[in-house]
Order: structure tokens, then C-alpha cells, then sequence
């Protein structure tokens, strides 16, 4: 993926090495939901670290960085495709640290590549914990909308059988935005529950409320933070994925409101 | 006045309720909960403060902007001491104001637009202006509002994990 020139420098790395450690970091880092800034602020500071300038083109698919040597008149252009592990902030936070590990020379190269595979190797399993946390969430969410307690319990109920659908499909290698039609469609028809069985005051807040955990939070952040940096296409790109995403979960709670004989809500 | 006060409580409560499970989808440290809850709670209770009609009255655009820097003042002082990116406090505590029904209204007025070609249905064209363009505009507003605090201490901001 790279023009090969190793100038050999101090510390037993070249500037092949780096460049596919900078181009592997990056990737990773965009991957786990980075900001462009971050990205550009966290490559920069390992690569000055190296004693290497950098300049960064960030694509919605890939990455491409050109990597120089001042001291030795060479330089050198490094792709990458991007990474898709969805959104991960303890990633986020070990790759940053993993940063400033390097800029601050606590960590000589071959102990930084070493721990770059260590986090990028760490599994992140969807926990029984994280279904029950987002289920509260949704719940509390139906709350500040005006659902009353039985809402919240239905949507309670609506997003746990959602959240776990939506791990085992993820799990079973899906399509991520067939997944969401899927688990909209399944929150959709437990949340009409209320509706029809008369549960409560408020069912139409239990039924719209209860696709919100669907809703692509992080990436609408990431395109309006990229957009006020000016990464026009990556915002663009962020965007239209969330708009996506978004879609598809109205495609699968219009569904399931079909189904149950009830237009709209 | 009790009532608004309780109100206000609640509101807090739920949205710290919200973000903490927001966190823990993406996967956030959870030893950053804490601030997250803490910021969702002040922001979002601050947004209600100034929404609501017997108070502030204001709009939900400029409402979600003062109470996203509020979110972010919060989440850039915090994050040094949990030790992980701003981002990490602040886009979980931001989320419950993420305004995912006008977000899901706007596809349902999509959806309904090409539904019917008969002149009745631009109701369906209305709806689909409005609350798209609300929606665009409280992200945006969020996102500046989130911003500015990123950039006033640009050093903490980027310095939280060293």
C-alpha cells in the first residue's frame, strides 16, 4: 500500500515503519468514531514525534498520508482503508493516550506498535450490563418526551427485545442497515402492545420513542464537528450514513405499524 | 413553583439517566458515567429552564446551543480528571437532545410525500420541511454550542488523555 523507501533513523525504525503505523492508527482512530480534528492532531503528534512532517487527506472510505523526512530530502505516500468497528470511545481514549505514550518518549517504537496491536486486538462484547443500561436510557428518554409510567415500561420492554435482536444479527454478520429495518420492525411491535391493550395514558409516546435508541447519535455529532472544521466530505459522508440509518429505522417502524393496522402515530 | 422545580429535577434526572446508557452503547469508559450523567443532567434541565413558557420561553434551536456549551464547559474540565478524549464525555451527554423525533418525523414525511400524488397531500411536503430543517438546525446549534468550550481551552481539550 506504499512506495517503499526505508531511511533507516535512530531508534531502530524506518520511515516505512512509521508510515504504516501512522496509516494503521489512523485508520482505527476514524474507525472508532474520531473526530477529523482529532485524527489530524493525534497523527501529527506521533509523526513529529518520529521526526517526520505529515500531511493527512481524510476520505470517507479511506485515508491517505504522505509522510517526509527533512533530514534525509525523502518522502513517502501511505493509504489505508478505514476501519469499521462502530462508534468506541475507550477506544478513542487508548489510541489518544497511545499518542501522547510516543510524543512524550515513554514508549520506545517497537513497545508502541506492540501495544497499537494490544488495543486493536481488544474485543468490546455487547454486555448484558449495556442492554440493560440502554433499555433505562430509552425508557428515561420516553420520559422526557411525556410518557407516563406505563410507557416507559413498554418501551423499556421494546428496546431490551430490540438491543438484543440487534447483537445477535450484528453477531450473525447482517448487513448493519438491514439490522436496524429489523430491530425497528421488532421494537415497533412490542411498543403497539400499549396501544393496543390500553396500557396507560400516553401509548403513541411509547410507540414513537421506542426506535429512538436506533437513532445514529454520534455520527450526526461527528458530521455537524467535522462540518464546522471544514472536512466538507467527510461531514457529507457522516451525514448521509446517519440519514441512512435513520431511514431505515422509519422503513421498519413504518412496517410494523402497517402490520398492526395502525397508519401513523 | 414547586411543581417547575420538580419538573426541572426530573428532567435532570432522566436525561443523566439517558446519557449514561447512551455511554455505555459506545462503548465508553465506564468510569466516565459519572461526568456524563452529571453534564446531561445540567444541560438538558438548563434547556428545559429556558424552553419552558412560564420561564425563558425561548426557541429549541437557541435553548439546545446554550445548553450544548453548558454540556461542553462541563465535559472539557471534567475529562482531564477521568482521563479519556472530551468527546467521550461530551457526545454520550449531548445525545438525549439529539432531536431523534424530528429526525424519524422527517423520513415519516419522506415516506408519506410519494405516498399520494393528490394536491391534499402537502401536508405530508410541510411536515417534511419542518422538521427536517429543525432538526439540522438543533444538531448544528448543539455542535457549536459543544464546540466553543473545545476551542476556549483547546490545551485541556486535547491534553485530557496524557
Amino acid at each position: 500500500m506504499s512506495s517503499t523507501i526505508s531511511t533507516p533513523v535512530a531508534d531502530g525504525y524506518t520511515l516505512a515503519d512509521a508510515g504504516d503505523f501512522i496509516a494503521d492508527y489512523t485508520a482505527w482512530l476514524w474507525g472508532c468514531g474520531a473526530t477529523c480534528t482529532r485524527i489530524e492532531k493525534n497523527a501529527g503528534r506521533i509523526a513529529r514525534a518520529l521526526g517526520y512532517d505529515i500531511c493527512i487527506t481524510i476520505m470517507p472510505k479511506h485515508i491517505s498520508l504522505t509522510l517526509s523526512d527533512p533530514s534525509a530530502g525523502c518522502r513517502a505516500i501511505y493509504q489505508r482503508a478505514m476501519v469499521n468497528c462502530g462508534i468506541n470511545f475507550d477506544l478513542n481514549a487508548r489510541l489518544s493516550a497511545l499518542s501522547w505514550k510516543i510524543a512524550d518518549k515513554k514508549l520506545s517504537f517497537s513497545q508502541a506498535r506492540q501495544l497499537l496491536e494490544e488495543i486493536i486486538a481488544t474485543p468490546y462484547p455487547t454486555t448484558q450490563l449495556t442492554v440493560l443500561l440502554t433499555s433505562l436510557a430509552n425508557a428515561s428518554f420516553c420520559r422526557l418526551f411525556g410518557g407516563d409510567a406505563d410507557a416507559m415500561l413498554v418501551v423499556f420492554a421494546a428496546t431490551f427485545a430490540g438491543f438484543e435482536l440487534k447483537g445477535m444479527l450484528l453477531k450473525a454478520g447482517l448487513d448493519v442497515r438491514l439490522v436496524f429495518m429489523m430491530c425497528a420492525f421488532v421494537s415497533t411491535i412490542v411498543a403497539v402492545g400499549a396501544q393496543l391493550f390500553g396500557w396507560g395514558a400516553t401509548p403513541d409516546i411509547a410507540i414513537a420513542t421506542s426506535v429512538l435508541y436506533l437513532i445514529p447519535g454520534v455520527p450526526y455529532i461527528n458530521s455537524a464537528s467535522d462540518l464546522i472544521d471544514r472536512h466538507y466530505l467527510c461531514a457529507m459522508s457522516r451525514f448521509m450514513d446517519a440519514c441512512v440509518l435513520t431511514a431505515c429505522l422509519s422503513i421498519g417502524m413504518c412496517a410494523g405499524l402497517s402490520l398492526m393496522e395502525l397508519s401513523s402515530i | 413553583m414547586d411543581i417547575l422545580l420538580q419538573n426541572i429535577i426530573e428532567d435532570g434526572f432522566f436525561a443523566a439517566m439517558a446519557a449514561i446508557g447512551f455511554a455505555s452503547i459506545s462503548h465508553t469508559p465506564p468510569r466516565t458515567f459519572i461526568v456524563c450523567g452529571l453534564a446531561a443532567a445540567a444541560g438538558h434541565a438548563l434547556r428545559y429552564v429556558m424552553m419552558s413558557p412560564s420561564l425563558g420561553n425561548i426557541h429549541i434551536v437557541l435553548a439546545s446551543t446554550a445548553a450544548a456549551f453548558v454540556i461542553g464547559l462541563i465535559a472539557v474540565l471534567l475529562a482531564p480528571v477521568v482521563r479519556v478524549p472530551a468527546e467521550a464525555c461530551l457526545f454520550p451527554s449531548l445525545l438525549p437532545m439529539i432531536p431523534g423525533m424530528y429526525a424519524y418525523r422527517s423520513i415519516e414525511a419522506l415516506i408519506s410525500c410519494v405516498s399520494s400524488a393528490s394536491p391534499d397531500n402537502a401536508g405530508s411536503l410541510y411536515s417534511l420541511a419542518f422538521n427536517s430543517i429543525t432538526c439540522l438546525l438543533i444538531v448544528l446549534g448543539m455542535v457549536i454550542g459543544a464546540n466553543i468550550p473545545i476551542f476556549l481551552f483547546k490545551k485541556i481539550s486535547f491534553q485530557a488523555t496524557r
